[in-house]
């Protein structure tokens, strides 16, 4: 909840100027550049305008604390100013004039981030218009943008934030083989999915192995059909996407030169696939099985992308060590399973044997219900693996939602995990936040208190659930 | 046939039937004594510290402290540990899938015409599915298996199965009629809540006319019923009160609405999904109806449940409704239902009062007999856990039911021992 406006953190307006100088620069800019220019007039589009409400100096005292990152700090307290945290630990200056939070008994992890979302693309209540997730008319979509879809009064949302979810993932669905790009969020309450929009946050894209793409299209009686089609239907169209960058290269390699070459059409699928190969989008990839994570890997070195984790990845645990090899997180539900055939060699252990691997685990929800209790998803994981002879500690698992998801969704040097100069995205739970018992009691992003559990002032509440059953109340 | 064929035969018929007498003593004579456990009975007597149960013949024969069984019975130390009624979840599809995009292994649904009320699932359910074993070592003994809904208002009827891998596992068929009313409801009426208000009641009117007039519509009349004459026949024991109306309704106003038409067909009704039930909970307790619900389900998921919230159960039960629990996602995970009741515990309700919704509360709405609850003469559906029953870091320790100790193993835990060694798993692909 933003109230008022007052000055900007000074790093803030230093990235705005910056951004301006190099936008005007580009366009000033006439040869070398152009090309970039170009680069960055897509990646300008609907630029973030978030910015964070100001907020006061504080410090929680008294907590223990997860980092993320794998330390457990107890009576340990966590400075913030500027809506960036500088200190956490046990032992540092606190200046006087910061407010004070209490934190006996309680404790206190990054903000919860979900790789895994459909919130605002597949809204509640689920109706005919709120079916925004899925552009299911071409095996390759990589044209669309989920954040184009975002209706940003979507309930869940503010349901979630109790979850103490700061930060999460757009996806669009899996029913094609590159479904497009995906986007992040930071959950404040806005008018527009801009001023959401988490601020340079890389784009993702998504793909989609196994039944449904091919489900989809063989019903319509088209490609891809099997399995081998999906694969083919990727592989044509990484060709066609490295022809395109090629031939941007070579226009951009010819200006300032004798024989200028003429600028190529723009083609709005293509300049997505190219950033793709370029390393500024990220690929998420739904992949449930084995076989077709290993087919996905080949398909990324043939055509020099990297990706970023496997979603719904099943049988990650069946491939652990080559994960962690290929630095590859495996984005995966503590029970879901059976639904379809390739989910049906789910084991409960999944997260916590990816994780022994020193694979990169990630609990995700895919669900507006799941995505309230992560830590309790997290908390099934870890426990499945200890009841089977591991020794996961909360300090450790509590990355599967933190640290880890803010890596893979490429915002990990920005927020998820509790160290000097990461943004104020903080939770206090009541309780060990691996337990059914723990509620996110408050809710910093950038810093602001955005959730109060005791104080209704302090709790969003969308467009929506305003007299939406008592004129005069709230949903909620 | 001569004599000595008829002795011969009647020699392997008594052969045959003490063999099979044998085997039955065999598989649940063997006594357990669990020792030392913190006993959540489900029952009137509440949490018991330090206390011990005594598992024979299948049935619970003792509970007490310092307890000793007959020279063969294990003794199992639960020192630390909690023990409660194997848990029942009350919506599920056990047995009737298996994968859920794979039709062929799908039987819960029928598409078929004039087949609704009279759809009785129970010939289908699967005991060797494994979806069996895999709920059952995470604590789930027993389930209510419903159908889904096809092309009528009505489901059909349910059974209650004990989470057995054969088909002893057979409780009761026919225990409850299942109907759609509202959202889904009005789809299979011409699109409109009150055309499927119609046709409901119309249906029971219907029924309890062919009721008292049955001979008048032997096979072969023409009948002009609302539906069919088999599904009209199915709404009997409905009439008779003999099994309960679940009505699948969300809104609050309708739920007002059923109890209303309950009362004046006068029958039995449970509401099951009942996401605003909450708003009239009064009204729910005055009318002694118990509901159905989801307790980690607070979404607004359509415009028929705008109130959802995550501390109904805690409302519900202040207001004095019993309550039946079920669990999230699919029957894949029915065992969840443990998750969902410790929401409602971490959300304000009691947590004997969670544990009796899926246990005692769901086998007294079914009309499941000795079962339910930890007490001497109920069938041992017992389970011990590492920890506190309503957290999510607990996991099942040892599962019994009906007396028998369980095997800790399905289809996923072979799976992940499989693969638990990567470095040991060389040609595994090939090996047990």
């Amino acid at each position: 909840m933003h109230r008022g406006v007052l000055p900007l953190p000074l790093k803030k307006h230093l990235r705005f100027f910056f951004l301006l100088f190099l936008m005007t620069s580009l366009i000033a800019c006439q040869s070398d550049d152009a090309s970039k220019a170009d680069q960055q007039k897509q990646s300008q589009a609907f630029p973030s305008t978030y910015i964070s409400a100001p907020s006061k100096a504080f410090v929680i005292e008294h907590a223990t604390v997860l980092t993320g990152t794998g330390i457990e700090y107890r009576d340990a307290s966590v400075l913030v100013e500027n809506g960036l945290i500088k200190a956490v630990g046990n032992n540092f200056f606190i200046p006087a004039d910061v407010e004070r939070i209490d934190g006996s008994g309680k404790w206190v992890t990054p903000g919860i981030i979900d790789v895994h979302s459909h919130m605002g693309v597949y809204s509640s209540p689920g109706i005919e218009s709120t079916q925004d997730g899925n552009e299911m008319t071409a095996p390759v979509t990589a044209e669309v943008w989920a954040e184009h879809s975002v209706w940003t009064q979507d309930p869940a949302m503010p349901l979630a934030l109790a979850g103490g979810v700061t930060t999460f993932q757009v996806l669009p669905g899996s029913g094609n083989l590159i479904g497009g790009r995906g986007v992040t969020l930071k959950n404040v309450n806005a008018k527009n999915v801009q001023a959401m929009k988490f601020p340079d946050a890389p784009h993702s894209l998504k793909m989609a192995c196994g039944e449904n793409p091919k489900r989809v299209y063989g019903n319509k009686g088209r490609a891809p059909s099997t399995r081998m089609g999906n694969v083919a239907g990727y592989r044509m169209a990484w060709i066609k996407a490295e022809e395109y960058l090629a031939k941007w290269d070579k226009y951009t390699e010819s200006l300032g030169s004798k024989k200028e070459l003429d600028k190529p059409a723009r083609d709005l699928q293509l300049d997505t696939l190219a950033e793709v190969l370029r390393g500024n989008i990220l690929v998420h990839n739904h992949c449930y099985r084995a076989e077709e994570m290993m087919v996905m890997i080949d398909i990324a070195k043939e055509f020099g992308y990297k990706i970023s984790a496997f979603h719904h990845a099943i049988e990650a645990y069946k491939i652990a060590d080559v994960l962690a090899k290929e630095n590859i997180c495996s984005a995966v539900w503590a029970d879901w399973w059976g639904f379809k055939h390739e989910a049906f060699d789910h084991v409960r252990e999944n997260a916590a044997m990816v994780h022994n691997a020193k694979a990169c685990a990630i609990i995700h929800s895919d669900s507006a219900i799941g995505i309230q209790h992560l830590n309790q998803e997290t908390a099934k994981a870890m426990a499945a693996g200890n009841k089977n002879g591991l020794s996961i500690e909360v300090k450790d698992a509590i990355a599967w939602i933190t640290s880890n998801a803010a890596k893979a969704i490429g915002v990990g040097d920005k927020t998820g995990s509790l160290k000097e100069n990461m943004m104020a995205d903080i939770v206090i739970w009541s309780h060990n936040p691996l337990s059914v018992y723990a509620k996110a009691e408050k809710v910093f992003i950038d810093g602001v208190l955005t959730y109060d559990r005791y104080d209704s002032e302090f709790q969003p509440v969308s467009d929506f659930d305003l007299g939406i059953i008592d004129p005069e109340g709230v949903r909620l | 046939m001569n004599n000595y064929k008829l002795i011969h035969k009647l020699i392997v018929k008594l052969t045959t039937s003490l063999i099979l007498s044998l085997l039955a003593i065999n598989v649940i004579a063997k006594d357990y004594l669990i020792k030392n456990a913190t006993v959540h009975t489900a029952s009137e007597v509440g949490v018991l510290n330090s206390t011990d149960v005594l598992i024979s013949d299948g049935f619970i024969m003792e509970l007490g402290k310092n307890l000793s069984g007959n020279s063969n019975v294990e003794v199992i130390d639960a020192k630390g540990q909690h023990l409660t009624p194997g848990l029942i979840n009350a919506n599920t599809q056990m047995g009737l899938v298996e994968i859920s995009a794979a039709s062929s292994t799908v039987d819960h649904t029928t598409e078929q015409e004039g087949v609704g009320a009279s759809f009785n699932i129970a010939p289908a359910i699967n005991f060797r599915s494994t979806l069996i074993p895999q709920n059952r070592i995470n604590g789930l003994t027993r389930a209510i298996v419903v159908p889904g809904f096809g092309n009528s208002i009505f489901a059909g009827s349910s059974s209650a199965i004990a989470l057995l891998s054969d088909m002893t596992g057979m409780i009761s068929e026919n225990i409850a009629q299942h109907v759609l009313y509202g959202v889904s409801g009005a789809e299979f009426n011409g699109g409109s809540r009150a055309a499927a208000h119609m046709a409901l009641d119309k249906a029971l009117e219907d029924a309890n006319y062919l009721r008292h007039n049955r001979r008048r519509f032997e096979p072969g009349f023409e009948s002009h019923f609302s539906l069919s004459i088999a599904d009209l026949d199915a709404l009997k024991p409905v009439l008779e009160r003999k099994i309960p109306l679940i009505i699948n309704v969300h809104r609050s106003d309708s739920i007002i609405r059923m109890i209303a038409l309950a009362k004046k067909h006068n029958i039995k009704i449970v509401l099951q999904g009942a996401s605003e039930a909450w708003v009239v909970s009064n009204e729910i307790a005055r009318a002694n109806v118990p509901v159905i619900i989801d307790p980690i389900s607070n979404l607004p998921n359509s415009f028929s449940s705008l109130s959802s919230r995550i501390d109904a159960a805690s409302i519900l039960h202040n207001a004095g409704v019993k309550m039946v629990f079920t669990g999230m996602q699919s029957t894949h995970n029915g065992y969840l239902v443990r998750q969902s009741a410790g929401n409602a515990v971490s959300h304000g309700l009691p947590a004997e009062e969670a544990l009796k919704a899926m246990t005692i509360n769901t086998a007294e709405v079914f009309g499941i007999k000795n079962y339910g609850q930890i007490k001497v003469g109920m069938e041992a559906d017992v389970v011990i856990w590492d920890g506190d029953p309503m957290e999510v870091t607990t996991n099942a320790e040892q599962v019994f039911i009906k007396g028998q100790k369980q095997p800790m193993v399905s289809r996923a835990t072979r799976l992940r021992d499989r693969f638990w060694d990567l470095n040991d798993n060389k040609n595994k692909a090939y090996v047990k």
